[in-house]
């Protein structure tokens, strides 16, 4: 499915839907409007055309000459044109005034004899046209008004009207904008939270005390979760150390004793002398086990017992390297360091540090006749580190799980290799991670195994 | 034959510990309280002592302050805890090694007979760090007013090997190679608590040290 934006969703839902409103609000207000006005002038000039077309009868009956002087007054006082025709002679007073104004189709109808009335739009000026038959002195009286002062209203309607849908649209905007605020920014706290927590900041809990119940609610749910998670890992991983830790003494009796039998080993039978071996092959791999054990539950319960430091990384990889090698009394793999490496430092705790590098030597030495080389190359703002070999390699599929706790690869289970403790790789990723670190496994260029670390460069100035 | 002081509360442990030493010719005594080890060191004059840190009563860290300030003789703590803070303090309270259980009895083993092999080098000429000075073959350091201060012997082979190096940086692995006489247990914190100590003991300033100067990533140098 594709992703959509809550936030956007909202804001164009708000946005368009005011947008919607207001134009429709104002299209129909602005019709209403126009429309109640032009009846109304309507109304009114039918009304005082009816009243001047009656002057003007009485003052054809009474004193003709009078006529241009009514017409004029007429005109002035309305703001018209006026037209008559008696006895087929066109009578105007204003010069603007024109016969065209009136149109063939009302003269025919008002020289029929009927009263008629007519809007036209006459050289892009809308007119009112109105004409009265007056048969008793053979005259037909035109009235023509001009609406431009209504249009000219509702013009300004008009801009008002635009400006009030504009400036709705944007509040309407504004509106969704704080809806979408309120509503998502509790969104993505609850998702910015869940995300330092995934990453390991347990610490992390939403702020409480927020205005509004709902959001207040999933604060509260939230927070309970994280805490009751938090409790659980702590549990498991006490309990991981509490039964390593009371492991110990009676592991350490057992360690003695063995070799104290094997400093007499030649008063055992041959059997006697089969069982101390196996006893004490066994023991050891007991013993890292309890050691590596207690060492994940010190890298899971918490985060104070690493000892970061900044650190130039070339000259403690050659370091760790060496006595890696020592202690598993093995050749060590020479060091390559790439040309353009320079000298990064990086920031990591030494101990864990040298724990992760023996375990990658130890084991290309333990499943791939022993690591090629140890290479340190720079990738953009980071270090990498490679511990290559040349051994049969890690299939594809098991790739994703050599860093998984006590997994076997099948490699170790074919060639009936020393066992581990099948936690080595897993401490060996925890560490790297907690150093903000990667580590990834791929092929090597010697067609065997390389692991790759990466880590985060030291920058110059916060060295 | 080297005498060697166990102390454990754990009568299985004790006992294991007390037969591998016997049957690799030492004389052990041994104490299931750090009173009664501490009695028994004042009597027997012990080479070597091994002390665990959960003890009833009096702990392994008092212990060993006890047992350092009678003698300088090597002190190893074994702990069950191996976090940074109680190795530090295992190490603060005098001791000159710390091994954490379960350990490899033969780890532990190599370790006692490094520490009963070293003598302070007599090779090593007399140097002069500001106020003190400093005699190895008498083995002593003294104030100018002629005063003597006092190093446990691992402090002073520290101190030496690193005057030795001419100014050389070493590194914690070469420290533990030549100081402890172990070739592959090292414990680089073995290192830097040993340091510090020595810095409270011989800089003017022991957080802005101007004689035991640390080379990041390196390691550590004498600047005479």
């Amino acid at each position: 499915m594709r992703q959509r934006s809550l936030r956007l969703r909202l804001l164009v839902t708000f946005g368009l839907g005011a947008l919607v409103l207001s134009s429709l609000f104002a299209t129909l207000t602005y019709v209403g409007v126009e429309r109640l006005l032009v009846h109304n002038q309507q109304q009114t000039d039918l009304r005082q055309s009816y009243v001047n077309a009656a002057l003007v009868r009485s003052t054809l009956y009474e004193s003709p000459t009078e006529i241009p002087s009514l017409l004029d007054s007429i005109e002035k006082s309305t703001s018209s044109n006026v037209l008559v025709q008696t006895h087929q002679q066109w009578l105007s007073r204003s010069p603007d005034a024109s016969t065209s104004d009136v149109t063939a189709l009302i003269v025919a109808n008002v020289v029929a004899g009927h009263a008629t009335h007519q809007t036209l739009n006459v050289d892009g000026r809308v007119v009112f046209v109105v004409g009265v038959p007056i048969p008793s002195v053979e005259t037909q009286f035109y009235e023509v008004f001009h609406l431009d002062s209504l249009e000219h209203s509702l013009r300004v309607l008009l801009l008002v009207l635009t400006f009030g849908a504009l400036m709705t649209f944007f509040l309407g905007v504004a509106g969704g904008l704080w809806v979408s605020q309120r509503t998502v920014r509790p969104l993505e706290e609850v998702s910015e939270a869940s995300v330092a927590i995934a990453d390991g900041a347990l610490t992390t809990r939403l702020v409480v005390g927020h205005a509004d119940r709902e959001v207040q609610q999933l604060t509260d749910s939230f927070n309970r979760m994280v805490t009751q998670l938090v409790d659980r890992l702590e549990r498991d991983a006490r309990f991981a150390s509490d039964v390593s830790h009371e492991l110990r003494s009676p592991l350490t009796t057992l360690t003695t004793t063995a070799s104290i039998l094997q400093q007499h080993r030649y008063e055992l039978s041959a059997a006697g002398q089969e069982s101390l071996d196996l006893l004490i092959a066994d023991l050891s791999i007991f013993r890292s086990l309890v050691e590596d054990l207690l060492e994940m539950a010190r890298s899971d319960a918490n985060a104070t017992s690493l000892v970061l430091e900044t650190l130039p990384v070339v000259e403690l990889v050659r370091q760790c390297v060496r006595s890696a090698a020592r202690r598993h009394s093995i050749e060590a793999p020479p060091v390559e360091v790439g040309a353009d490496v320079a000298d990064p430092w990086v920031r990591v705790d030494r101990r864990r540090f040298e724990r992760v590098i023996t375990n990658l030597v130890d084991n290309a030495h333990r499943y791939a006749h022993g690591a090629v080389a140890v290479r340190v190359a720079r990738a953009g703002d980071q270090v990498a580190i490679d511990v290559d070999d040349a051994g049969p390699g890690i299939s594809l599929d098991e790739r994703d799980h050599v860093f998984e706790r006590f997994f076997r690869g099948r490699a170790a289970h074919d060639r009936g290799i020393a066992r581990g403790t099948g936690l080595g790789l897993a401490l060996v990723r925890d560490h790297v991670q907690a150093f903000g670190g990667t580590i990834t496994v791929a092929e090597s260029p010697d067609g065997g195994a390389r692991f790759e670390i990466t880590l985060p460069i030291v920058p110059e100035e916060s060295k | 034959m080297p005498r060697i002081l166990i102390v454990e509360d754990d009568d299985h442990i004790r006992t294991a510990l007390r037969l591998m030493f016997e049957g690799e010719g030492f004389d052990v005594d041994d104490a299931s309280s750090g009173e009664v080890g501490v009695a028994l060191f004042s009597r027997m004059a012990s080479d070597v002592a091994i002390i665990d840190v959960m003890l009833p009563g009096m702990t392994g860290f008092e212990t060993c302050a006890a047992l350092r300030s009678r003698s300088d003789l090597p002190i190893v703590i074994v702990s069950a805890r191996d976090e940074t803070a109680d190795v530090v303090l295992g190490l603060e309270s005098g001791a000159d090694d710390y091994v954490t259980k379960p350990f490899a009895p033969e780890e532990l083993l190599a370790r006692v007979r490094a520490h009963l092999r070293r003598r302070p080098e007599k090779s090593a000429n007399a140097f002069t760090l500001g106020d003190l000075r400093v005699v190895p073959d008498e083995g002593v350091v003294r104030h100018s007013d002629g005063s003597e201060l006092h190093l446990t012997s691992t402090e002073f082979r520290l101190l030496t090997n690193l005057a030795a190096a001419n100014g050389k940086v070493l590194s914690r692995e070469d420290l533990l190679e030549h100081v402890w006489g172990y070739d592959y247990f090292g414990d680089s914190r073995l290192v830097d608590v040993h340091v510090r100590r020595l810095r409270m003991k011989i800089e003017p300033d022991a957080a802005n040290p101007q004689y035991l100067v640390t080379v990041r990533g390196t390691g550590y140098k004498l600047v005479l």
